[in-house]
């Protein structure tokens, strides 16, 4: 793979099967045996892409339309049916917040679990500790269990630790909408920082006018499909004409 | 080797959760992480108690002939019964991040590890009041324990993985752990058997090979038998590197699965 590209995917399809009730346990299996064919549905129907790094791309689509899923895929959660989706660099996705979260143990506590999940080590994170907690802005509650924050608190440790994993490759979900309108813009400058900064980033949103100010390159998904891709303004603006 | 490159990245994430399994699974007790020793200690106490009785056992020191026993059992069920749901009860990080998914299981036989290594200590404390005494055969102790690692990771790598698409798998285990656990010589000594068909349990029973070998160092006192270890070890080997391709095969799907 070029060096220059972050994202290649190449002629890849996902389908999932749709179990009209799963059998899940071997007393199902073994009633009904093998005559339960599972319905297969294709969410995203050869799928050609590339993101070059330094890069800021958003996708956008209506809902079912494979945006989340063709994130998934580019994190190595699920895998392609056919095809390729190959990656270059170190991948950090904020598909949800606070994954691993313990409630039994104090905000700097889970700081570790969460920043080990994303493969960060020990020493570094003790070096980006102080970063992450003071822009967080949770002060002393950092020593307090999690299970005492508010679910504003919660969400804004989340993202901090997330945010600051160094990461070259940065896939977001839907997630711009954190915490109070403080620190929306905080997050939001923060992202835009990180988008000047050579690094790699994929968003997924409705919030198009957030989007439109930081991404140049917009993807509009539509049933599985690349509708449209290239400048964001043009492709926002087809989208909504496609909405009205 | 790009596995082992992986998981050497990903080594924080086996400490913080090798460290979450020993001390958040007893936060909120009031004994805390001594429950993890007492537990195997009731135990003990229970078939010290009630087998002599039943079974007239013959044997000198039983009291410490069982700890040899349990405390290596007790490191195989916790990994095999917590290891089998590690994915399952996992669910929700599968499907929302992206880390290597044999980090799960490896940490709950490492964690078992740990306990097991501190037991050893209460082996060693019962083994000097019991007036058996010590030996340089502990020298052989990690061996042991590194062959049994390996053939435990084996297995629950194994059922791990596919308890994520057959739910069952981790009842059936419940009650197959039951049966192996009279199929080994925890309660009894092989040689009650001697000259039955019945030995043949034993000899193709890893834990029987392991546990006899705790034995020899702790009990007995004698060198373990080494030519029926390095076998273990390469069989293990063997079925580790079988069991891990299993696991990597079925992983796949674990995101759309659990």
């Amino acid at each position: 793979m070029n060096n220059d590209v972050a994202i290649k995917v190449v002629n890849m399809t996902k389908s999932f099967k749709l179990y009209s009730d799963k059998a899940n346990t071997l007393k199902e299996r073994l009633v009904r045996g093998w005559k339960n064919k599972p319905e297969i549905r294709t969410v995203l129907k050869s799928i050609d892409l590339t993101i070059s790094k330094g890069e800021t791309v958003a996708l956008i689509g209506v809902n079912g339309s494979g945006k989340s899923t063709l994130l998934k895929l580019m994190t190595k959660i699920i895998y392609p049916n056919k095809g390729t989706v190959k990656t270059n660099g170190k991948l950090t996705s904020l598909l949800e917040l606070g994954a691993g979260f313990h409630p039994d143990f104090t905000g700097r506590e889970n700081i570790y679990f969460n920043a080990a999940i994303f493969g960060l080590t020990k020493e570094e994170i003790d070096q980006r500790l102080n970063e992450i907690i003071e822009f967080s802005e949770l002060g002393d509650f950092i020593d307090s269990p999690v299970r005492t924050y508010s679910s504003g608190m919660y969400m804004r440790l989340a993202f901090s630790v997330a945010i600051n994993v160094d990461a070259d490759i940065l896939l977001i979900d839907e997630i711009l909408a954190v915490g109070d309108q403080h620190f929306q813009d905080k997050c939001f400058q923060k992202l835009e920082e990180l988008s000047n900064s050579n690094k790699t980033i994929v968003i997924v949103s409705h919030s198009l006018g957030a989007i439109e100010k930081l991404c140049k390159r917009a993807i509009w998904i539509k049933d599985g499909e690349i509708a449209m891709d290239g400048n964001s303004n043009k492709v926002i603006e087809a989208y909504l004409k496609e909405c009205a | 080797m790009n596995a082992f490159k992986e998981l050497y990245q990903y080594r924080e994430l086996l400490k913080t959760n090798v460290r979450k399994d020993i001390r958040g699974k007893y936060k909120a007790s009031f004994l805390g992480v001594l429950w993890s020793f007492v537990n195997p200690l009731l135990q003990v106490l229970v078939y010290a108690i009630v087998f002599p009785y039943i079974m007239k056992v013959q044997t000198d020191n039983y009291l410490i002939f069982l700890i040899c026993g349990i405390i290596p059992w007790t490191w195989f069920t916790y990994s095999i019964s917590n290891g089998t749901t590690s994915i399952t009860n996992n669910a929700n990080l599968i499907k929302k991040v992206y880390f290597p998914r044999v980090i799960l299981p490896i940490s709950v036989v490492t964690s078992g590890l740990v306990n097991f290594l501190i037991s050893c200590f209460i082996i060693l404390i019962f083994v000097l009041l019991g007036g058996v005494g010590l030996s340089w055969h502990l020298v052989f102790l990690p061996f042991i324990a590194l062959i049994q690692y390996i053939i435990t990771l084996a297995f629950t790598l194994l059922l791990s993985a596919i308890n994520v698409y057959i739910k069952d798998v981790e009842y059936i285990i419940a009650f197959l752990i039951n049966m192996l656990f009279y199929a080994t010589p925890i309660l009894y000594s092989t040689e009650i058997f001697h000259g039955s068909w019945l030995v043949w349990i034993f000899k193709l029973n890893p834990l029987a090979h392991l546990i006899s070998a705790y034995r020899d160092i702790f009990y007995v006192h004698q060198v373990p038998q080494i030519f029926n270890l390095l076998i273990l070890l390469l069989v293990g080997l063997l079925i580790l590197i079988i069991c891990y391709e299993i696991f990597k095969k079925l992983e796949k799907r674990f995101a759309e699965e659990v």
